[in-house]
């Protein structure tokens, strides 16, 4: 049992502010004044990953992993290291074994494990950890892109991009676009209460917008009827009347709204979208999708989203390297985006770029990582546990 | 199509008739220059009214539900068929012998069948003799064959050779794989026609080859 | 290239070879012709006058009618009279045989235990009616019999192989153990005085198992050489109607295909059974059979018998299951039509040196489901193998070489599987389907009744809602044109007994009823694709067969079939304009040969279509070869008429 030491804590506070050189300064000063603590190392390694110096990262890693084999933040910065390295695959399979048997409940562990087994070609390995992943967490997204990439080595794109879009529509960033189209962002403001929604226009749609965010979706519903009574024309809020029939897969009424919303004015760019993901569950639209996430992509041109879907169109469409193109211009814009990432990884497959393809989706792994503050959340569970 | 075709599928929806709302359908499509837009020019006007006529009351939420289903039930009369059309065109895809990769071959198959190619996937680990015996048996003039190192690459010519034996150069060998990529020499020392490089490029080429050598005398 | 057999001729007749064919018939060794053989052609004769007519004179005729092969009968009665004790006349009578065989060139299949309704084979006079089949000491009695000819003719060259008994004989099991130890016993008794020689069992596992509810694919697994025919009980149950027109004309075929189970099969009983069809018919019937066996993979045919049954006391019309009245020619000897049609085979057979011209592998299968086993109250024995026929009969139309393979087998080399109406397959057949599909197999099922198999949602993109009960009529409407070939919308009158509601999983929708429930889906899954067919077509085409069946529904599964097979690169080696029309090709590196059989009783004319442009094309039989020089052409054939023709390339 120990706590931190004030080198310690110095250290780590730079390095979640990601004041890299700083940090990395007073990791080596707690190690001068003889701070052997695997929580430096284990710092040390997630700075010098954050800097691309993998042998560095991996000594690191492993020097902390030495002093204490269940300090489970060190195999996560050895395992991202290895992968990243390229080349250390038999060694990143063992870590990431090692995570989740330190921490078994620990999903991306198995997703990275699976990752690992694939790129060693032990696809039949790496399918079950990416199915044990998704036992401990239905919605792991990453998990999902991983299988739909092995369905795509065995038996084709056409196999492959339901899984996309499956997994697509377990990441949050699809609807956070149809907000952003929208204007709409949802984000800390209260839940409006029906009763109190002042009876005109504006206020009825901002309210409807906050609750079908909050996915209340019949009370949006109910005030989206409310305005329509009044102006059956009013093509933003069919507009949103079209978003909320998709949340409950009525793909046909979703597909009415809008159709009926871009008929009043072809500009609404929430009817673009909505329209757009209605034909895009229709294996045979692909084409119909494609033209309009194209037009989205062009009313939108700084969201990676947009383009995005318009490449899973293109690739229902067999036009690979066009949607190559869509996914690297949605990766230009977001390099942390790990839909366009599999994506990209997905196409590179089809040109027979395998190792490219590997490549991209070890990136999309440390971007993932990275959003999850996955590092810090095993940090401060090993620094309590420690304590 | 008559003008007022989209109207009579929409009231088709609202009654919550499929038959009739397929009778439109049928009768637009045998009237109809362009099957293929059936969707844009009937379907989609259709639907736009049955969204307007929700918005505007003039149907209530239970008679939209019910004629959306109806529009869901008859979707596949006018949305575009996910699986290309049978282009008739026979296509062999194998690795060659002594090579195991699949990934390539796979990816490459699996396009053509989309397609509408007539794809008889060999597997991996393919003897030449057995590319020849199946382009015997279904009357491909088209084979692929995956190599992912330099000594199965170079291997290929053997297929060629039990081609030439046999009297069947008609038949074109397209090759896949990093080797030829590298060198596209090697593909032409082989004795291959060409080089795939990936699934669209296999596209492209199963397709050229067709409309140029092949055309009219496919099934 | 294989040399080519001493006897077999060059495909245009040249002149050494019709030099050679005026000393001795042509035959083909690889597709012997034969006939049985019975001890008495009159119901007047005795039990011992077991081969008492004129031996000499019948052997020179088979020669002279190109036969290789004939079977004949032991009789047990006549050989031991008295236990332990065998007649030296019998013996010399059977000596006689071999020695007639051996002087015309012909093979002996010897058949030691059958029953042929007539010559009291097995009727042993100190048998004391016991049972042949089960008890012990006649078993042994069977067992010294067996070894005593074994032994005494073992080295006899003109024996092809032993029969150990006749369908006639099985029949009489009581169960499928039974039968099973019985064979095991005799078959060994065999082996331990000659282990070379082939070993068979002349029974029909579908025919006997509809009969007997014997199961005897075990103990046709101790057998080298297997058989297949059609009784006239399973002709009735399976192929009621018209004997001159489908299903009746591919009963042979769909029965050989079905015994084949990678053995070599021969095409046994062929010709009428019944003394009251007419010469015609007799005639067309045979025709029908011999190029269907041909076409079909036999190992070779054997005609049901050579002279017509002298029947005096009784009915000529009796029909036993078992009993053998017609032959090829009458009472009086004279020839009979169909023994023109049996020399005019002779002479194609003869020359298709089976060598060098091989059949296109076939790679689809229908699937016999292993529930038609199952004893009533399960509907699936009656109703299986007609909805299996019927289904062959719809790929035949759609000219797919195809071929019948059973539930609990592998799928070695299929490409397509078409499973008819079956009410259920095992779990692990769904297993096995799974993983096949997933491979690449294409999966064509149509739903039987009762709920669907859990895996039917992801296999077949589509879910079960229920089954909306029987229908009087089928109503089909086109949703998706050409994706499984040109299929039309029609309605029609059929009773369907069951239609799955569907509802959407994923599966292209290619054909719905009129109110728009699926009737017809295309799913892509893994590397393969599988097609569900909503209502049982195949069974409800066989239940009705009492009517003319909508040729639209024919046309819809002959279609969808076709368009399968065609997709998964194994349809017909050439395209036939006339679904009535079976087409077979035998390719050679130099040229084909191509056989035509019309199952219809209407002339036709098939329009062809070669991929390669066709010089020249000639009768198999010799004649001069007509210029062509086009990919396609037409070939006339009169009512249930047969073509063999030799195709040759620019």
């Amino acid at each position: 049992m120990r706590s931190r030491s004030k080198h310690v804590k110095l250290a780590e506070g730079l390095a979640r502010q990601e004041q890299i050189a700083p940090a990395v300064e007073a990791c080596y000063q707690a190690l001068r004044v003889g701070e052997i603590d695997p929580l430096v190392y284990c710092l040390l390694a997630e700075l010098m990953l954050s800097g691309d110096f993998y042998d560095e990262a991996i000594f690191a890693a492993s020097r902390a992993i030495e002093l204490d084999s269940g300090c489970s933040p060190a195999y996560l910065a050895l395992g991202l290291a290895y992968d990243r390295r390229g080349g250390m695959w038999d060694q990143s399979i063992l870590v990431w074994h090692e995570l989740a048997e330190v921490a078994p409940e620990l999903v991306t562990a198995h997703v990275q494990l699976g990752e690992a087994f694939a790129a060693t070609a032990f696809e039949e390995e790496a399918i079950a950890s990416w199915r044990r992943a998704l036992e401990l967490d239905p919605k792991e997204a990453r998990a999902m892109y991983d299988l739909a990439i092995a369905a795509l080595k065995r038996e084709g794109m056409a196999t492959a991009l339901p899984g996309f879009r499956k997994a697509g529509e377990l990441d949050p960033s699809q609807d956070a676009l149809f907000f952003t189209l929208a204007g709409a962002s949802g984000d800390g403001q209260p839940t409006p209460v029906l009763s109190e929604v002042a009876p005109e226009r504006g206020s009825r749609l901002e309210a409807a917008y906050v609750l079908a965010h909050e996915e209340d979706l019949f009370s949006a519903a109910e005030l989206v009827r409310l305005i329509l009574d009044e102006d059956p024309d009013d093509a933003e809020t069919l507009g949103l009347a079209s978003y909320l029939y998709l949340k409950q897969e009525a793909v046909d009424e979703a597909m009415a709204c809008a159709l009926r919303a871009l008929t009043l004015s072809t500009r609404t760019p929430t009817a673009v979208y909505c329209l757009g993901a209605a034909f895009a569950k229709r294996p045979g639209l692909s084409y119909h999708a494609a033209r309009v996430f194209d037009a989205l992509a062009k009313l939108v041109p700084s969201k990676p989203m947009p383009y995005v879907l318009l490449a899973e169109s293109l690739l229902g469409l067999q036009r690979y390297r066009s949607a190559g193109e869509s996914y690297r211009a949605a990766v230009n814009l977001d390099p942390a985006c790990v839909r366009a990432r599999f994506g990209l990884a997905a196409v590179l497959h089809t040109e027979g770029r395998h190792s490219e393809a590997e490549w991209e989706i070890s990136r999309a792994a440390y971007h993932d990582t990275r959003r999850q503050k996955l590092f810090w959340v095993l940090y401060d569970d090993y620094a309590e546990g420690r304590a | 199509m008559g003008d007022d075709s989209a109207a009579r599928l929409y009231q088709a929806f609202v009654s919550q008739d499929p038959a009739a709302a397929i009778a439109v359908i049928e009768g637009v499509r045998d009237s109809s220059s362009d099957k293929a837009k059936l969707f844009d020019s009937l379907f989609a006007p259709a639907m736009a009214m049955l969204g307007g006529a929700w918005a505007a009351g003039v149907i209530d939420e239970d008679t939209f539900t019910q004629a959306s289903v109806v529009a869901e039930q008859v979707n596949s009369f006018v949305t575009p068929p996910a699986t290309a059309h049978d282009t008739g065109i026979t296509v062999l895809v194998g690795s060659m012998h002594r090579d195991v990769h699949s990934i390539d071959k796979n990816v490459i198959a699996a396009a053509l069948r989309e397609a509408g190619h007539r794809v008889i996937d060999l597997g991996v680990d393919v003897r030449p003799v057995d590319f020849f015996e199946r382009a015997e048996e279904t009357g491909a003039r088209m084979v692929i064959v995956s190599a992912q190192m330099i000594s199965t690459a170079r291997a290929v010519s053997r297929i060629r050779e039990v081609f030439e034996a046999q009297g069947r150069d008609d038949v074109i060998m397209l090759v896949s794989g990093g080797p030829f990529a590298a060198d596209e020499g090697l593909a032409r020392d082989v004795g291959a026609n060409g080089v795939v490089r990936g699934a669209e490029s296999a596209l492209r080429l199963v397709e050229r080859v067709a409309r140029e050598r092949f055309a009219g005398s496919e099934r | 290239m294989p040399a080519r057999p001493v006897d077999s001729v060059s495909p245009n007749g040249d002149s050494d070879s019709a030099a050679v064919s005026a000393k001795r018939p042509r035959r083909n060794p690889l597709f012997p012709i034969g006939v049985n053989y019975y001890p008495l052609d009159s119901e007047s004769e005795a039990w011992d006058d077991w081969y008492a007519g004129d031996i000499a004179g019948d052997f020179a005729a088979f020669a002279k009618a190109r036969m290789s092969v004939v079977r004949v009968f032991v009789s047990w009665k006549m050989y031991e009279p008295q236990v332990g004790q065998y007649s030296e006349v019998a013996e010399e009578r059977l000596l006689d045989i071999i020695e007639a065989a051996r002087e015309h060139g012909l093979q002996l299949v010897v058949c030691l235990f059958a029953d042929d309704r007539l010559s009291d084979l097995l009727d042993v006079l100190w048998g004391k009616r016991r049972n042949p089949r089960s008890d012990e000491y006649l078993i042994q009695r069977e067992v010294a019999l067996v070894q005593r000819i074994v032994n005494r003719f073992r080295a006899e060259r003109s024996i092809m192989a032993w029969d150990l008994a006749n369908e006639a004989f099985c029949n009489g099991f009581s169960s499928t153990e039974e039968m099973r130890n019985w064979v095991e016993t005799l078959r060994d008794a065999v082996r331990e005085i000659d282990p070379e020689r082939p070993i068979l069992l002349s029974i029909d596992p579908e025919t006997l198992f509809r009969e007997a509810e014997i199961d005897a694919f075990a103990a046709l697994q101790e057998c080298e050489i297997t058989v297949s025919h059609a009784t006239a009980s399973y002709r009735a149950y399976a192929a009621a109607g018209p004997i001159d027109s489908g299903p009746s004309t591919y009963l042979e075929s769909f029965l050989l295909r079905s015994a084949a189970r990678g053995m070599p099969v021969l095409l046994d009983d062929v010709g009428v059974h019944s003394l009251d069809y007419s010469l015609a018919e007799e005639a067309a019937a045979m025709r029908c059979a011999l190029y269907s066996g041909l076409m079909n993979r036999a190992t070779g045919v054997l005609i049901r018998r050579w002279r017509d049954l002298d029947t005096e006391r009784r009915e000529p019309y009796f029909l036993d299951p078992f009993e053998v009245l017609v032959g090829v020619h009458d009472t009086s000897g004279v020839a009979k039509p169909a023994m023109s049609e049996l020399l005019s085979f002779s002479q194609v057979v003869s020359r298709l040196d089976l060598r060098r011209y091989t059949l296109v592998p076939e790679r689809t299968g229908i699937l016999m489901p292993a529930e038609r086993k199952e004893p009533l109250p399960s509907l699936a024995g009656l109703f299986d193998p007609r909805a299996c026929l019927e289904a062959y009969v719809s790929a035949k139309e759609a000219h797919i070489p195809v071929k019948v393979i059973h539930e609990e087998e592998p799928y070695e080399h299929i490409s397509v599987i078409i499973v008819p109406s079956a009410f259920s397959l095992a779990d692990q057949t769904w297993e096995h389907l799974g993983e096949w599909v997933q491979g690449g197999g294409s999966l064509i099922l149509s739903y039987g009744g009762g709920d669907t198999h859990p895996v039917v949602r992801d296999l077949f993109g589509v879910e079960f809602l229920g089954d909306g009960g029987s229908r009087r009529r089928v109503t089909c409407r086109v949703a998706q044109p050409d994706v499984l070939g040109p299929l039309t919308s029609f309605d029609a009158t059929l009773d369907l007994p069951a239609f799955a509601l569907l509802g959407q999983g994923g599966a292209t929708v290619v054909a719905t009823d009129a109110k728009s429930s699926p009737l017809l889906t295309l799913h892509n899954q893994g590397q393969g694709r599988t097609v569900f067919v909503a209502a049982p077509l195949e069974r409800a085409l066989a239940q009705g067969r009492h009517r003319v069946p909508p040729e639209a529904i024919r046309s819809l599964l002959r279609t969808v079939y076709g368009a399968v097979a065609d997709a998964a690169g194994c349809g017909g080696p050439l395209v036939c304009d006339t679904p009535v029309v079976e087409v077979a090709v035998f390719s050679s590196d130099i040229d084909d040969v191509v056989l035509l059989l019309n199952h219809s009783a209407e002339k036709v004319t098939a329009g062809l279509a070669c991929e390669r442009k066709v010089a020249t094309i000639a009768d198999v039989r010799g004649g001069s070869p007509v210029d062509v020089g086009d990919t396609s052409f037409g070939v006339p054939l009169g009512p249930n008429g047969a073509a063999a023709l030799r195709l040759s390339y620019d």
